[in-house]
């Protein structure tokens, strides 16, 4: 497992209260407990604790592995691959 | 005439949290005595007093829940879970309950949190919006309660939560929903928030000696109002509903009165008032020498209440001796947009026990509110029949329920 990945399972713990060791890192996280809602702030934290910024190429995250992808991808200074489509966040 | 029976609404549970704290008994046995909630607010390096709740949200709430939810909708899940608690409602129909909620400046916490951030580091918390938003509050109230009626919010600045509960009563009388859960909330106690209300010169200058004795309403040497946090919610039910369950009622709503000035933004006008007054009256099918109490809206501010005596003095003439007045923001501040809830509470109680609560530290009272005040000290009432709840706003618009002792 990543350290990545084990310091965003830490940080979901921390911040939701949610234990993440069970998270299949290659489910859809808001299969896990995590609404939209929960997924946007999570995203928004990342950037904080990780010292990245996500913008558009978080929206087509939707497992654990994939954000802890990017977020190697982002740090190693690579440009992530621009999104197909828009929010994933279900708005009215 | 008094009314009562099938047109009444029923009041059968209340749920608070105020800076008297949570237990609404309690809460009233405080203001009988003369207690005042108030203290020194921690927020600013200059004395200010305010009303500040004491609230654990994780007795309420797990950290997702936590998410995205102001202070202000906290304390309103929390005061209508209590409310609906102390009801007993059960096996509730979710298609005939509403939730109707007055609130001022919605999650102003959030918002200034937010600003505040966006000049600091040009980022901002993503639940900014939704946790901010004015209707909010009833949001979450009908999320965790699952009640699918009618859920709405009023932001009438500090008439809201009384325009709520006149909504919320019109709407039980009209046969839409069975039940209610109507009150208000707010929570704006913020440095930027708290200055801007020290700039537009409303707020009570703090006592050094007892600060906890600074708002005067009707007091000679009144200044102006104590800004609090809170909310109130009151369950609301038709008397068939409340019959068939057996439930215990506190008293009756029996009427209420909406008007406008439509003059001036702040200033009061008390033909505005008046008109109020008299509409509550009117829709509670009561004269004025029926009705004991009135909590007033008296929020100690030099113009607010000779302009509210006045109001008072027009409508109810010679039969002003047998009314008795009194503020009780003296004690628990100004909630603001959950200041009518609170206030409709506590007359409520007033009905349901037979004591009037008294203005607090108004030991000379301004000979231009000339009207029978209860002070200093509560008064048994055993006689109390019917009493009205007054609550006017910035903006204009003046909201009056009309309470009826249950029989």
């Amino acid at each position: 497992m990543s350290d990545t990945l084990e310091q965003l399972r830490e940080l979901i713990k921390e911040k939701f209260d949610i234990d993440a060791s069970s998270i299949d890192p290659n489910a859809s996280v808001l299969e896990s407990g995590l609404d939209s809602l929960a997924l946007t702030e999570l995203l928004f934290t990342v950037e904080e604790k990780f010292g990245v910024e996500l913008l558009e190429a978080a929206r087509e995250v939707t497992t654990l592995g994939g954000l802890a992808a990017l977020i190697d991808q982002l740090r190693s200074g690579a440009r992530p691959t621009p999104p197909a489509q828009s929010s994933a966040v279900p708005m009215r | 005439m008094l009314r009562s029976g099938e047109h009444s609404v029923a009041i059968t549970g209340l749920g608070v949290i105020a800076p008297h704290g949570d237990d609404p008994g309690a809460m009233f046995d405080a203001l009988m005595e003369g207690r005042s909630g108030l203290r020194r607010w921690e927020g600013a390096t200059d004395p200010v007093v305010a009303g500040t709740v004491q609230f654990d949200p994780a007795r309420w709430f797990t950290k997702l829940q936590m998410l995205g939810l102001d202070r202000v909708s906290q304390l309103a899940v929390a005061a209508a879970e209590m409310a609906r608690a102390d009801a007993k409602v059960q096996d509730l129909d979710p298609l005939r309950v509403g939730v109707f909620v007055g609130c001022g400046m919605g999650g102003a916490i959030s918002i200034e949190t937010a600003f505040r951030s966006h000049a600091t580091t040009g980022r901002v918390p993503p639940l900014s919006i939704p946790a901010g938003m004015g209707n909010a509050p009833a949001a979450h109230i009908a999320m965790r309660g699952g009640f699918k009626g009618p859920v709405l919010s009023y932001c009438v600045a500090c008439s809201s939560s009384a325009v709520a509960i006149a909504e919320a009563g019109k709407s039980i009388r009209a046969g839409e929903i069975d039940v209610a859960f109507a009150g208000g909330t707010e929570a704006m106690l913020v440095p930027a928030i708290v200055r801007a209300w020290q700039m537009l010169q409303t707020l009570a200058t703090p006592d050094p000696e007892r600060i906890e004795t600074s708002c005067r309403p009707f007091a000679l040497d009144r200044s102006g109002f104590v800004l609090s946090e809170g909310a109130a919610f009151l369950v609301l039910e038709s008397a068939a509903s409340a019959q068939r369950r057996g439930a215990r009622i506190y008293a009756d709503l029996v009427g209420s009165g909406l008007s406008c000035d439509a003059t001036h933004l702040t200033k009061p006008d008390a033909a505005g008032q008046a008109r109020a007054m008299k509409g509550a009256l009117a829709s509670a099918g009561l004269q004025p020498a029926d009705v004991g109490y009135c909590n007033a809206h008296g929020t100690a501010t030099p113009a607010g209440d000779v302009v509210e005596c006045d109001a008072l003095r027009s409508v109810w003439g010679d039969d002003l001796g047998a009314l008795r007045v009194s503020s009780t923001k003296s004690m628990h501040g100004h909630l603001l947009g959950g200041a009518g809830a609170l206030e409709a509470m506590i007359t409520v109680l007033a009905l349901h026990r037979g004591q009037i609560p008294p203005t607090a530290f108004c030991s000379r009272p301004d000979p231009k509110c000339a009207v029978p005040l209860v002070r200093e000290q509560g008064e048994a009432a055993p006689q109390l029949r019917a009493a009205i709840s007054n609550s006017f706003a910035f903006g204009g618009t003046n909201a009056v329920l009309a309470f009826q002792r249950h029989h």
